[in-house]
């Protein structure tokens, strides 16, 4: 009989690694997974709407409030504009997350965004970050 | 943050169900079983986006029903430690407010409100004031979370805004 001489990775039970976004560490479940804006997913959701009108699939509390949710805080309202900035932050070197949170918080200023988002402090500096909010801003001001 | 994320789900189908429309009962039934749940590990899962393969059916032996392993992409919703959040103040009384982010009800205690916020019971609605803000009901506010705790089927978490840039937005 053979036997299987592969060395298992070692088990580190009841070990969790607490999750912390300041330092984006979000756990093994959500680490590589793709971070949306708020305004992407008015768009998935308003797509949906329109597919399934009629149905009541939809009724659901936890859709509902989400629905009101991002029709409140979607920053980005038009579907061209959400494809420019996510287009345009895709082309910075920052994770997922920090680009989710840059285009949902939509801040003004380059301290403001440091401060929420701790993990830009390392990555950009004041004013290279300034630019990128500048033209995030832009982006929405000229939206339809 | 919400998340697109690829899930998996076993549906286990009644005998009555099979034939013609078996994939359309499967996918209601999906629908009807993960779509507005909440676990500690995915956090809500708000709505499936796409079905991408239902697996061949197995029957269960002394049954009759059939599983199915249905994998699916849903829009999730989790939040996670120190993650800033917009939310709308849902409930305000004198140990804190409540605010509704999405699906998620976040308690912020008057401890974590900057001190010059005092509470005035006989405001109408209640509110949290302080000489330049007000926190009242329907306010929309931006909130860190400093804390959550995760059930099997539900997430509470706590916030602050006591920290620069967080409070009342415009």
């Amino acid at each position: 009989m053979k036997v299987n001489n592969k060395r298992l990775p070692p088990v580190r039970r009841g070990f969790v690694q607490e999750e912390d976004a300041a330092r984006l560490i979000l756990g093994d479940d959500f680490a590589e997974e793709q971070c949306l804006f708020i305004s992407e997913v008015k768009i998935l959701l308003d797509a949906q709407r329109e597919n399934k009108a009629g149905s009541d699939k939809n009724a659901t509390g936890v859709y509902q409030s989400t629905f009101d949710y991002v029709n409140q805080f979607a920053r980005f309202k038009n579907q061209d504009t959400v494809r420019e900035v996510r287009q345009f932050l895709s082309g910075e070197n920052l994770e997922s997350f920090e680009v989710a949170q840059l285009a949902n918080l939509c801040c003004e200023e380059a301290e403001e965004a440091r401060t929420l988002i701790p993990s830009l402090v390392d990555k950009k500096d004041e004013e290279p970050l300034q630019a990128l909010l500048n033209e995030m801003l832009t982006l929405k001001k000229f939206q339809t | 943050m919400f998340f697109l994320k690829q899930l998996k789900h076993t549906i286990t189908l009644h005998p009555r169900f099979f034939g013609p429309d078996m994939e359309e009962f499967v996918k209601t039934k999906l629908y009807q079983d993960v779509e507005g749940t909440c676990t500690g590990r995915y956090g809500y899962i708000i709505t499936v986006v796409q079905v991408v393969s239902i697996s061949k059916g197995k029957l269960i032996p002394g049954l009759g029903s059939a599983e199915f392993v249905v994998v699916y992409q849903a829009i999730v919703f989790k939040p996670f430690k120190n993650e800033v959040l917009d939310g709308v103040v849902k409930n305000v009384n004198k140990m804190g407010f409540f605010v509704d982010v999405g699906p998620l009800s976040v308690f912020v205690s008057s401890h974590t409100i900057p001190s010059d916020m005092r509470f005035d019971p006989n405001g109408n609605p209640p509110c949290y004031q302080s000489e330049d803000q007000t926190i009242e009901k329907g306010g929309a506010i931006r909130l860190k979370i400093i804390g959550l705790k995760t059930e099997p089927t539900d997430i509470r978490a706590i916030g602050t805004i006591k920290e620069d840039y967080l409070g009342i937005i415009a």
